[in-house]
Parts: C-alpha cells; sequence; structure tokens
C-alpha cells in the first residue's frame, strides 16, 4: 500500500502540466470560507456567520515546509481543515496534488486525506488506550495493511522518532515531546505527501519543542508542510512564512 | 513497428487474456485488503477495549458488562424456574431415573377403547431389578379408571364388622356422594417417599420387605395384599373434593360386577389427599399395585403399564433392559427444554422473562453504550482525521458495544447457573422439598443469543450519537 501511494505520487509528481512546472502539492484558490453558512461549528443561524476566511490563494510546492502565523481567529486553523479536507470553505478551490477537494464526498475526501495528508495537532490527541506503536499503525488500519506489517511500519517509525525503545507505552506513561513525536510518526504512517501540523509545540517546553521542530524539518524536506503557529522560534524553521489577518493573507514570504 | 490491426489474432487474444488476468489480480487483491481491513478494524475495537477495561478507564466498562450480567443471570434464573414448573401430566409425572415401557403397538392405539400393550410378569421382574446393584428401587405402575363412592350405610355397616377400628367413620352422617371416576394407579412403595403419578408414596405402607431375598419378594406382596394397609389410597385434591371425603375417610368400589353377585364391594381408606404437583384437574388416586391388579383382573399375568426404576441410572437402565430385552427403556431428562412449550405457566413465565431481559438489557446497553461514545468523542474525532470513513468509526462502536454485550452474557449466564444453585439451596431449606429451578446446557447459548438480540435493538443510539460527532469540534477543543 505505502509503495503503491509512494508510486502515485512518484507518477504524479513527474507528469509535466501544461506550464512545464510540478503540480503543487497543496493550492488554495480564491478560498472563502464562512462558518455557520456551511454547517460549520457555529450553527447559530445566517445572522450570526463568522468569516474565517477572505479569497485567500496559496500554493506550496513538495519540499516546502510553510508557516502560517497570526492572531487567534485569524483563519491558520481553518487553512489546516481546508487542505487536510475536514472542511468544505464556502467558495473557491482546494487542490490536493492536482485533485480539487471541493466537489467530493466525505467519503472521497476521507480516502484522499487517508493517502495524502498527515496530521498532527497540538494536543496531540493519541488514543489512551492503545500503545505508542497501535497509534502509529492506527492509519494503516483503514489502509488494510495486513497486521504484521503495520506493526513493521510502526517500530520502523517511532525508531526514526527516536522511541524505539517505548512501542508497548501507553501515551500516559510518555511525556509530552514523546507523545508529540508519536503523533508525528503517526502523520507519517502512510508516507503523505502533505503534513499539516497546528501548534506542534504549543504543550512542549523549549528544549523539547525544539526537538519536534527539529524533526518536523527533517520530514519537510520530502513533504510539503504546513505548519501553524504563534510562536516566532516555530515559524523560523518555514521555507516561507504567511501572515494572516482577519482571514486575508497580509505577507507571504520570508 | 507493428500496429494493432496488425497484429496477429492469437496477440488480441493475448492481450485480452492477461488483462483479465490483472483486472482478476485486482478483484482478489481487493477483496483480501477488504478483509484485511475488516479484521483490522475488529481487532482495534477489541484491543482498545481490552486496553480499557485492563489499563485505563475500566469504570465504564465494568458498569456496562455488570448490568448486562445482572439482567442476563435473572433471565437464566427465571427460565430455570419456568423449567423446573414444565413437566408432563399428572400420570406421567414421576422422579423415576429409569422407565421400562412396552413396545408401541400402533395397530390398536387407535382403536378407541381398546387398551395398548402391557408388561407381563411386573411384579417378580421389578423385584429382580430392585436387588440389582446400583438400584434402589424399582415398583411396577398399573393406571385403571375406577368408580369409587362413599359407601352406602349397609356397606358401611359390613365393613364395621371387619374394621372396628373405623367406627367413626361410620357414624359420620355425611351423605354418600354418586359414584366418580378417577384414575387409580398401583404402585409398590417402599420406605423411601418418591413420586408417582404426581402423588407421593410414602403416605402408602411399604410392601417391601428389605429384609426379604429376592426369591420371596413376590410373596411378600401376596401376603402384604391381605394386610389392611393394602386397602387404603393417596387421593389427589380434586379426586377427594369430587368424592367429598378427606383423610381417614371411607371409599368403596363401585362395580356391576359387585352389584350382580350380590357380594359388599370392598372398601378402601383414604391415606391422605395431596396436592398434585403437575395437572390437577385429573382425578388420580394413588394405591397399592396387587390389590389394583386383584381388582382389575391384572394379577394372573401380573401386569403393568410401566416399570419405574429408582437408582444410578446406567445401572437401573442396564438391569431394566435385562430384565425387559423388547421393552423401550428411557432415560427421562426432566430438563428438557422443550417441555416449557407443554406447560402454559411455565411458557408464559420464560417468554415473559425474554421480553422483560431483552428490554431491559437494550435498555441498560443503550445508555451506557451511549454515555461512552459520549466520553469518546474525540477518538470518533482522531479516527476520521486520520482517515477512517463513517462506516468504518461506526463499526467500531457497533463491534465494542456487542464485543460489551456478550461479555456481559457470559458472565451473566455463569452468574444465573450459580443464581439458581443458590436459589435451591435457598428454597430447600425453607419452603420447598426440592429444587424448584432447573439448570441446563442451552441456557447459556439462549443467554448469549438474548443478549446479542438485545445489544442489536440497542446499538442504534450509540451509532447516532457517534454519527453526529463533529471532527473540527473535537480536534479544535
Amino acid at each position: 500500500m505505502i509503495h503503491r501511494i509512494l508510486g502515485t505520487l512518484a507518477s504524479a509528481a513527474s507528469q509535466p502540466s501544461d506550464e512545464r512546472q510540478p503540480t503543487p502539492a497543496v493550492r488554495l484558490d480564491g478560498v472563502t470560507h464562512e462558518y455557520g453558512a456551511t454547517g460549520g461549528r457555529l450553527r447559530a443561524g445566517e445572522q450570526r456567520t463568522v468569516t474565517a476566511l477572505r479569497d485567500v490563494s496559496i500554493d506550496v510546492q513538495p519540499g516546502e515546509t510553510i508557516g502560517l502565523e497570526g492572531p487567534s481567529g485569524s483563519g491558520k486553523s481553518t487553512i489546516l481543515h481546508a487542505v487536510a479536507g475536514l472542511l468544505v470553505p464556502t467558495s473557491g478551490s482546494v487542490e490536493l496534488v492536482g485533485t480539487d477537494l471541493t466537489p467530493l464526498s466525505t467519503r472521497k475526501r476521507t480516502h484522499v486525506r487517508r493517502q495524502h495528508v498527515g496530521i498532527v495537532f497540538q494536543h496531540f490527541h493519541l488514543l489512551p488506550s492503545l500503545s505508542a506503536r497501535a497509534n502509529v499503525a492506527l492509519p494503516l488500519v483503514q489502509t488494510g495493511v495486513p497486521k504484521r506489517a503495520r506493526r513493521k511500519r510502526a517500530t520502523e517509525l517511532l525508531t526514526q522518532v527516536r522511541l524505539g525503545d517505548r512501542t508497548t507505552h501507553l501515551p500516559s506513561e510518555l511525556s509530552g515531546g514523546e507523545r508529540q513525536r508519536v503523533a508525528i510518526a503517526r502523520a507519517l504512517a502512510t508516507d503523505p505527501t502533505v503534513v499539516i501540523a497546528d501548534e506542534p509545540t504549543g504543550e512542549l517546553d523549549t528544549a523539547t519543542g525544539d526537538a519536534v521542530l527539529d524533526l518536523l524539518t527533517d520530514v519537510g524536506r520530502e513533504r510539503a508542510v504546513l505548519l501553524a503557529s504563534h510562536d516566532e522560534s516555530t515559524l523560523a524553521v518555514a521555507d516561507r512564512v504567511i501572515t494572516l489577518r482577519d482571514g486575508r493573507v497580509v505577507a507571504d514570504g520570508q | 513497428m507493428v500496429s494493432d490491426d496488425e497484429q496477429p489474432p492469437n496477440a488480441d487474444s493475448e492481450r485480452q487474456s492477461q488483462r483479465e488476468d490483472e483486472r482478476s489480480t485486482d478483484e482478489f487483491s481487493g477483496r483480501r485488503t477488504n478483509r484485511t481491513r475488516w479484521v483490522g478494524l475488529g481487532r482495534l475495537a477489541v484491543t482498545r477495549l481490552w486496553k480499557r477495561t485492563t489499563k485505563t478507564t475500566s469504570r465504564r466498562v465494568v458498569a456496562t458488562i455488570s448490568a448486562v450480567a445482572l439482567t442476563i443471570a435473572l433471565l437464566v434464573v427465571v427460565t430455570g424456574v419456568a423449567l423446573a414448573l414444565a413437566d408432563g401430566g399428572t400420570t406421567t409425572e414421576n422422579d423415576a431415573d429409569v422407565q421400562v415401557m412396552p413396545e408401541s403397538t400402533d395397530l390398536l392405539s387407535s382403536i378407541n377403547g381398546v387398551e395398548g400393550a402391557r408388561l407381563g410378569e411386573a411384579n417378580e421382574r421389578a423385584a429382580s431389578i430392585r436387588e440389582a446393584d446400583g438400584v434402589d428401587h424399582a415398583t411396577p405402575v398399573l393406571t385403571e379408571p375406577m368408580r369409587l363412592e362413599q359407601p352406602s350405610d349397609e356397606s358401611a355397616a359390613s365393613t364395621n364388622e371387619t374394621e372396628p377400628g373405623s367406627e367413626a367413620n361410620a357414624t359420620d352422617n355425611r351423605s354418600a356422594t354418586d359414584p366418580q371416576t378417577v384414575l387409580l394407579v398401583g404402585v409398590t412403595p417402599d420406605e423411601e417417599s418418591r413420586t408417582v403419578a404426581g402423588l407421593p408414596t410414602g403416605e402408602l405402607a411399604s410392601d417391601v420387605d428389605t429384609t426379604a431375598d429376592a426369591a420371596n419378594a413376590t410373596d411378600t406382596n401376596a401376603t402384604a395384599a391381605q394386610a389392611p394397609g393394602q386397602r387404603e389410597l393417596v387421593l389427589s385434591t380434586t379426586a377427594a373434593e369430587r368424592l367429598g371425603v378427606t383423610a381417614g375417610d371411607e371409599l368403596a368400589v363401585s362395580s356391576s360386577q359387585f352389584e350382580m353377585t350380590d357380594t359388599p364391594p370392598p372398601t378402601v381408606t383414604v391415606a391422605a389427599v395431596v396436592e398434585t404437583s403437575g395437572d390437577d384437574e385429573t382425578p388420580v388416586a394413588l394405591g397399592h399395585l396387587h390389590a389394583l391388579q386383584t381388582l382389575s383382573g391384572a394379577s394372573e399375568g401380573e401386569l403393568a403399564d410401566r416399570v419405574l426404576v429408582w437408582g444410578e441410572s446406567d445401572a437401573a437402565a442396564d438391569e431394566a433392559a435385562a430384565a425387559y430385552p423388547d421393552a423401550t427403556v428411557e432415560t427421562p431428562d426432566r430438563t428438557d427444554p422443550s417441555l416449557l412449550f407443554d406447560d402454559g405457566l411455565a411458557f408464559v413465565t420464560s417468554v415473559l422473562a425474554l421480553v422483560v431481559g431483552v428490554a431491559i438489557c437494550a435498555a441498560f446497553v443503550a445508555t451506557t453504550a451511549g454515555m461512552t461514545v459520549n466520553e469518546d468523542r474525540r477518538m470518533l474525532a482522531v479516527l476520521e482525521s486520520v482517515g477512517f470513513p463513517t462506516h468504518s468509526r461506526l463499526a467500531i462502536v457497533a463491534i465494542s458495544t456487542q464485543a460489551l454485550t456478550l461479555c456481559g452474557a457470559l458472565f451473566g449466564g455463569v452468574l444465573g447457573f450459580v443464581g439458581i444453585h443458590a436459589l435451591n439451596a435457598v428454597a430447600s431449606g425453607t419452603i420447598a422439598p426440592g429444587a424448584i429451578a432447573e439448570t441446563h446446557p442451552l441456557f447459556l447459548p439462549y443467554a448469549l443469543v438474548i443478549a446479542c438480540v438485545a445489544g442489536l435493538i440497542a446499538i442504534p443510539y450509540p451509532l447516532v450519537i457517534a454519527a453526529r460527532t463533529s471532527v473540527l469540534a473535537e480536534v479544535s477543543r
């Protein structure tokens, strides 16, 4: 399955576009999103809709690490959720490896997310009753990878994030930094094209946060990484930082 | 370069064959992936449940399992009581371990009024069975309808001449009732009280001389036939009410045979009036075998309808088969669940237990599973964010709920068996002479099936809660 995904991605990356440019890993084109209008978080009626994004256009190339900065409510998380296919914007298009997510059904968006997106949350969101290895192998269950292969892949990933000796530990038996590394390993389980990380160091101390950022930097060499944060030192690892205010892109670049 | 049109025909067929091979390989791979996925989902649900029970948050899991276990245990106990209530009719109700019956005679059985086949030399053979190792007691059973009535003054007076002890009965002013037909059941009672035709043999004087050897056992019966104890009956309450007698009263056998020969009819004493444990509509009386054989003309061939044997089932069955090689030897299963369908009260009791059990179990499972899913919203959101579609997430919830229910049912089944034994122990020590509930191996699969049905009824509620979970709301918290 992993090789199949890699093969698909490789062929997608090798296909030249009309302008002989590589297909962007992520493309947001004129994206506007209003919560409340499309059945989002706030179901308080049309009179109380909140515009989270206004005509946002972003391209992210494979191997590029993008930092999203801005105050709370500026639309950072909404962009990440739209890229992950967890929400459909009110208008505009969101392309993931050349596939527009907006016209797809929930099931198909879930399928695309499973194949192309790895998510790292601020609060880790590991399943407390599963071991570190089982948490990492979780996305592979739905892809139909046999148990032995899942375990092998999860152990390899945990070793990569320097947790090879913690495979059977429950999340409650791990430190915050270790939990976030398990979450990163889980995000890489299906070898995704895009990794999105929402405040990945928000729960960690500086030293642990630096270790996690090093890991994400390594990850970003082969994939597109979208990193949302308030923290300057976290954004410092990005190749490009996009600044958002009230749902608009006010700056795009270093 | 060769175009497609110029290729030889066999190249097309080869390509087509190759495409078909690839397609079938893909289909096979797809099926295998699907199977692996579903096995993985099942494993994930069960593993998560197990780890939660043993390592993390066990309270909710234990609460669900306990609720289901208690409900199922109650269902099993009530069904056990219903099974104990269910039994055969009065004339077949006995507590023997083995019964010998003549081979069925289909040719005669369809003709109304013609007697079926009977066992011959029953007294002698029962005596020989009685002497075998592992056999506690054996008795022939003869069933004959007889007309009984309260004795007229004349016959009572003649009885008084022979029985001075019954003077009190003769002075009774109660008027004689019309003759009533009663089903007389003749047995050879021993020192221990046993149940035949729903009545206790212990109320009759023993016919078995425990010091006598097998050779003179029948002589013992013959001698006993002359004793006053041979002329006693144990009446069912129905029979006693119809005849208007109580314990200690006299009854006369009404027969045209005695009227024609102008001989006084033989009289019998009511030894006891007992409520039968089964069918209470048929008037039944339990008496001594020899007396009944003499009255019915069955004494010459020592005829009997059945021979009942008490003792170790295997030994009793072997001995009975040896004594009657051509007869049917049965080891009755008094806990056959199909008996529930033959007894109205038992059937209604068990059906009520079933309905109440399913309803309560489903309510418990729906409530606790709903609360569990509500607490698990974040887990469901995480599953969605890592690519589990709705049907997979709901499958995990459904498998978890059913697994919990089945665990509860297993515990409940075992608890039910323990409960039945405890109930019997308490009942035996207080109000009942013996067991009031029966166990059966089928109770365990029955409990599992019922719990499974209750789980299926309960599942929609947690599934609705799971389906309504908003991934954005949960991961943004």
